[in-house]
């Protein structure tokens, strides 16, 4: 029977070792994705859920990489009825909390890709957070 | 142990079971559904009790075809406003719309009778060529359209779709809002319904063929 509590034991401590893990990485991000495009366009838009593992707020202030000319963060928003994009200079992360980016949500606008991503690819991006920090993140090409 | 196990094992059966018989009464009601069904109100589609028939306008097809009132008659057809520089929402719902023509091209006949039209607002940026290649991509059946700014405002006027185009000379990312809405126009070329976002392909799909049989059943 010694055994079973020991899985017992396990089982209740395994949350707070993976939460002491992530603690130590600040901001970590899940599920991230670049929509493919249609051939010949220049516009794409990458996706995520960041999560803000830390008990403070993490603010995210830019983004760029190396397969696009410039990477910005937006958010549509419908004005009057009407969907459109808006910069945003910075997004704040809730201490403890996810923030998702998502179809037409916050999303990570990126302009005149340096060859053609098709779905399967990888492409890098680097999130840039205040404070300096620097999160490499490799975005999946979807369809 | 082996107690425990054998309770569990019937309870899960039990729970299969139940599953089982709730998907084949769904199946069940649904194949009812197609010719006993009212379509109520709800969030997902707005459908007019009194369908506005629509006034002529003249657009341009992406093969350069003259895409008018007269192309809207004889078939069901999927309006939806947006331009190509659109990386967020444009590609989501033609992804949708893409979607739900498949579901309802597999589950009915006469598809073709069915139009997809994607209408481009920003008419400096998109030629018949980029409306081509782009629409193509999602489905080489839906059709892109776009025209002078005089006639766009008039086919939107008539719909209530909404969009805005902050064409700024020189620059070259000048932002374009547009109205989310897909619009629903019968054969008859009267604006029957709309569907408003979330948008999605099986609701889509399902009410379309629920509401144009009604439109049949009506008919005859």
């Amino acid at each position: 029977m010694r055994w079973r509590h020991l899985v017992l034991v396990g089982l209740i401590l395994a949350p707070t070792v993976i939460a002491a893990a992530s603690e130590a990485a600040g901001v970590s991000v899940r599920d991230a994705w670049v929509r493919e495009s249609p051939p010949g366009m220049t516009m794409m838009a990458g996706y995520m859920e960041l999560r803000n593992n830390t008990s403070r707020p993490q603010v995210l202030v830019a983004a760029s990489s190396p397969g696009f000319e410039a990477v910005t963060i937006h958010r549509t928003i419908v004005k009057g009825g009407a969907a459109g994009m808006e910069h945003s200079p910075q997004i704040e992360l809730t201490p403890n909390a996810s923030l998702i980016f998502a179809p037409g949500g916050h999303h990570l606008m990126l302009m005149n890709p340096k060859r053609t991503l098709r779905a399967g690819d990888r492409v890098d991006i680097n999130l840039e957070f205040r404070g300096g920090l620097v999160l490499p993140v490799a975005f999946e090409v979807r369809k | 142990m082996k107690q425990i196990s054998l309770k569990f094992s019937l309870m899960m059966t039990t729970v299969a079971l139940a599953a089982m018989l709730a998907g084949v009464w769904l199946a069940a009601s649904d194949r009812e559904g197609v010719s006993r069904a009212v379509l109520l109100p709800d969030r997902a589609m707005t459908l007019f009790a009194d369908p506005k028939p629509l006034t002529d306008f003249a657009l341009t097809d992406h093969q350069n075809r003259v895409f008018d009132l007269a192309s809207l008659k004889g078939k069901w057809s999927f309006l939806f406003f947006g331009y190509t520089h659109c990386p967020d929402v444009c590609p989501a719902t033609l992804a949708v719309l893409a979607r739900a023509r498949d579901n309802i091209a597999k589950n009915t006949v006469g598809a073709e009778a069915i139009e997809f039209v994607f209408i481009s607002v920003d008419p400096n940026r998109d030629s018949a060529g980029k409306l081509k290649q782009y629409v193509d991509y999602f489905d080489t059946n839906f059709l892109g359209v776009t025209g002078g700014n005089a006639q766009i405002a008039d086919l939107a006027g008539q719909l209530g779709a909404a969009y805005q185009v902050a064409f700024t000379p020189g620059i070259e990312n000048y932002p374009v809002y547009h109205s989310m809405s897909v619009f629903l126009v019968d054969p008859q070329a009267r604006y029957h319904a709309m569907f408003t976002p979330p948008l999605d392909a099986e609701t889509i799909s399902r009410r379309f063929m629920v509401l144009r049989e009604l439109e049949r059943a009506k008919a005859t």
